[in-house]
């Protein structure tokens, strides 16, 4: 009796170490490895010349222009990306989710999730040729409509705006469908009970729909929020950080070191795990309050 | 229910083996995974293998492929396995995860500014023994070539695919103005601005171009009779001649004398918009010639990169080394004096390829004399290597390298004042290569 009692106890944890172990393997061990790091000044090929400098990597990334422009770059394209993406994803998914053109819909769909299941190198390349200031089609319409043609990628004052169109294209349609999913949720009874108290139409948004789909929203808040302080693909492909720096982002800055000083790539990472710790604790406490879960 | 706990403790054995795994220490000797082959070893025919790293894709990873395979069929004791391992800075970074984890190869192609990074750290094997083996000696080579193969009284590097910028003109177009190939800068910057045409305020054709790197600009401080670091390697060798580098570049690109292109895809596009006769000038590599020669419909010509105090061009392209940890040094080497011997090895690659020759034998070779009467282009690049200078010599240069590109962004691209940019560049270079 007394063995069955401690296996009770013990099955959830015994139940839980695989998960535990990956997340140790590849989670923990790794985030300590990249603290140890970080205190290094590390060489790669002759582990014996790898010197420990304290907090000297850290001193030197605060000290640098170059981490604060990354930083700066990363927290605009974030606020941009989510904010814009967020409020487009909703106003596509408030127009498919009408009643009226089931069909026109359907394909309106099916045709912006597309942009989500292409591999986002090809969907850069793409846009690089279409933002090419001497041949692209962009500037090709917008001297077509009478606009002063744009630099796009190639001038460091639009270099950011592009990647950033480029990224809200892409991922528009993904959380479109997650707000739609969402919305097809709310018991139209709610709906039919506000009618009845001749509620207005954005009267009822505000108060009925923007509160039941509010659990979705906040996880696209995190998650988007999390993805683009992590942003790397289209600026390695579009940019390479560039021109002058007016792209680099925080994890393009750490690739940027990753060979010639890694004790420096892994003092960055360690800075960018912090801010987005910070960032998720903050939403979690400011949001969690105004989610109406059901 | 039993079924499923005999199972999760199965899953946990195996992963208690992964973690086990995941946390190998890299110190462990290598023998203990001879499967991986790449330490080389006795192959499976009693043929000593050799691994052999390189960055040549395309074309040229066919020439070598042909190189090896050649060598491979010319005698019975070694088998050379040659792997094409991506640019010339994706294997720099594959040779920095495999020299710690003792499963680097025992020759590979490095580029030559990455010499110095990885003779410091100690990794190379010293050619000079070897050399002696076979009665060579570093006298075979062309001088010019080995600028920064040398360190702790060591030989830790050999020249192979080497490069060296030069003038590329479209000579129809100069032509049509009546203008002479410019051999000074003040010549370039007036047949440049010739060259251009612009219409409705946009320019339809651009004097004088070349790629985003730091290649070209250094090229220009050494024109200026200054030095990319100083002798002593303890600092910046330029000042004033940085200036007035970015100065002249500036003046130029501010009247359409100067395309400088976009970072990203830089090569390519000067290149094809050189080879369309949107651009008349370019200061390209020797690499470029076999892309243009016979294959454009203008008449393509080389020349000399323009002096200003002096005439002067940096080199390019890839060393060969051995790593100290081959276990088949005498094997490796015996492939290598082939290459550097047979006119089946280097040489034949040399003329495929369109890299310069790199040993004398080479250079005096009846088969390059020949080609060089059918592409004179290939000729100049040969001879200016009488004004080969390397200045870039330091294990901080691809440190050094990244923050000067953002120099050159800073100024080609966003107008930054020039003097306080190359001083604040300066500063951060100088803590770089002290640490």
């Amino acid at each position: 009796m007394n063995r069955r009692k401690i296996w009770e106890t013990l099955r959830p944890y015994v139940m839980i170490l695989p998960a535990m172990l990956a997340i140790l393997c590849f989670v923990i061990y790794p985030v300590f490895y990249l603290l140890k790091l970080s205190f290094y000044k590390y060489n790669l090929l002759n582990k014996a010349k790898s010197k420990f400098v304290g907090v000297d990597n850290y001193e030197q990334l605060f000290a640098k222009d170059e981490f604060y422009t990354a930083l700066t770059n990363t927290v605009w394209y974030t606020i941009a990306t989510v904010s814009l993406t967020m409020l487009i994803a909703l106003l596509l998914a408030l127009w498919i989710n009408q009643k009226k053109g089931k069909k026109i819909n359907a394909l309106l769909q099916a045709g912006i999730f597309t942009p989500h299941i292409i591999s986002i190198v090809s969907i850069a390349l793409v846009w690089m040729l279409l933002m090419d200031p001497n041949h692209g089609i962009l500037n090709f319409l917008l001297k077509l409509v009478g606009l002063p043609p744009s630099k796009w990628l190639q001038s460091s004052s639009t270099s950011m705006m592009s990647v950033i169109l480029v990224s809200i294209w892409h991922g528009v349609g993904y959380y479109a469908l997650i707000i739609l999913a969402a919305l097809k949720s709310v018991p139209p009874t709610i709906y039919e009970a506000a009618a009845l108290d001749n509620a207005s139409r954005f009267k009822t948004f505000y108060k009925i729909t923007l509160p039941m789909i509010s659990p979705q929203l906040f996880f696209i808040l995190i998650i988007m929020t999390i993805g683009s302080f992590k942003v790397f693909d289209t600026v390695r492909i579009m940019t390479g950080g560039g021109p002058n720096n007016s792209t680099s982002t925080l994890v393009y800055h750490i690739y940027e070191y990753r060979s010639n000083n890694l004790g420096y790539a892994s003092a960055t990472g360690i800075v960018l795990m912090v801010i987005i710790a910070i960032l998720t604790f903050v939403y979690f406490r400011m949001l969690s309050k105004k989610i109406h879960y059901q | 229910m039993k079924k499923s706990v005999v199972g999760s403790m199965l899953v946990m054995v195996m992963l208690l083996g992964l973690v086990m795994g995941c946390s190998t220490n890299n110190n462990q000797p290598a023998n203990d995974q001879p499967a991986a082959g790449a330490s080389g070893g006795e192959g499976k025919t009693g043929k000593t293998k050799i691994q052999f790293w390189h960055s040549m894709g395309g074309n040229n990873g066919e020439y070598i492929d042909k190189m090896i395979k050649a060598y491979n069929e010319s005698q019975d004791n070694v088998e050379v396995v040659g792997t094409f391992q991506g640019s010339y800075q994706e294997t720099l970074t594959k040779l920095q995860q495999a020299v710690p984890a003792n499963t680097a190869p025992d020759i590979s192609m490095l580029e030559r500014a990455f010499v110095p990074l990885l003779a410091e750290a100690e990794v190379l094997a010293d050619f000079y023994p070897l050399l002696e083996s076979t009665g060579m000696s570093e006298e075979d080579f062309l001088p010019g070539l080995l600028e920064n193969v040398k360190f702790n009284g060591q030989l830790n590097a050999l020249p192979f695919n080497r490069s060296t910028p030069l003038l590329h003109i479209n000579k129809t177009l100069l032509d049509e103005k009546n203008l002479k190939v410019p051999a000074t800068w003040d010549e370039l910057e007036a047949v440049a601005n010739a060259l251009v045409v612009k219409e409705n305020g946009e320019f339809k054709r651009y004097g004088y171009s070349m790629p985003y790197a730091s290649w070209y600009p250094i090229a220009m401080i050494q024109q200026l009779k200054g030095a990319f670091f100083h002798a002593e390697g303890t600092g910046m060798g330029f000042d004033e001649e940085g200036v007035q580098t970015f100065e002249f570049l500036k003046k130029m690109q501010s009247t359409g004398a100067l395309y400088y292109p976009p970072a990203q895809d830089s090569g390519n596009i000067v290149n094809s918009m050189f080879a369309s006769g949107q651009i008349g000038m370019m200061m390209e590599s020797t690499g470029v010639i076999g892309r243009h020669a016979g294959v454009v419909d203008f008449d393509y010509v080389t020349a000399y990169l323009p002096m200003k105090d002096q005439y002067s061009s940096p080199t390019g392209g890839a060393n060969l080394v051995m790593f100290e940890s081959s276990k088949n040094k005498e094997a490796a080497w015996d492939f290598m004096n082939w290459v550097f011997n047979d006119p089946k090895g280097g040489q034949q690659f040399i003329l495929d390829s369109g890299y310069v020759p790199f040993t004398k034998k080479m250079a005096e070779s009846a088969e390059m004399k020949a080609q060089w009467e059918k592409v004179p282009a290939r000729k100049v690049a040969y001879e200016q290597l009488e004004h080969a200078l390397d200045t870039n010599n330091d294990a901080a240069f691809a440190a050094v390298d990244q923050i000067f590109l953002k120099a050159t962004e800073a100024i080609m691209y966003d107008n930054a004042d020039i003097r306080s940019t190359l001083d604040s560049f300066k500063k951060e270079a100088e803590k770089l290569m002290q640490e």
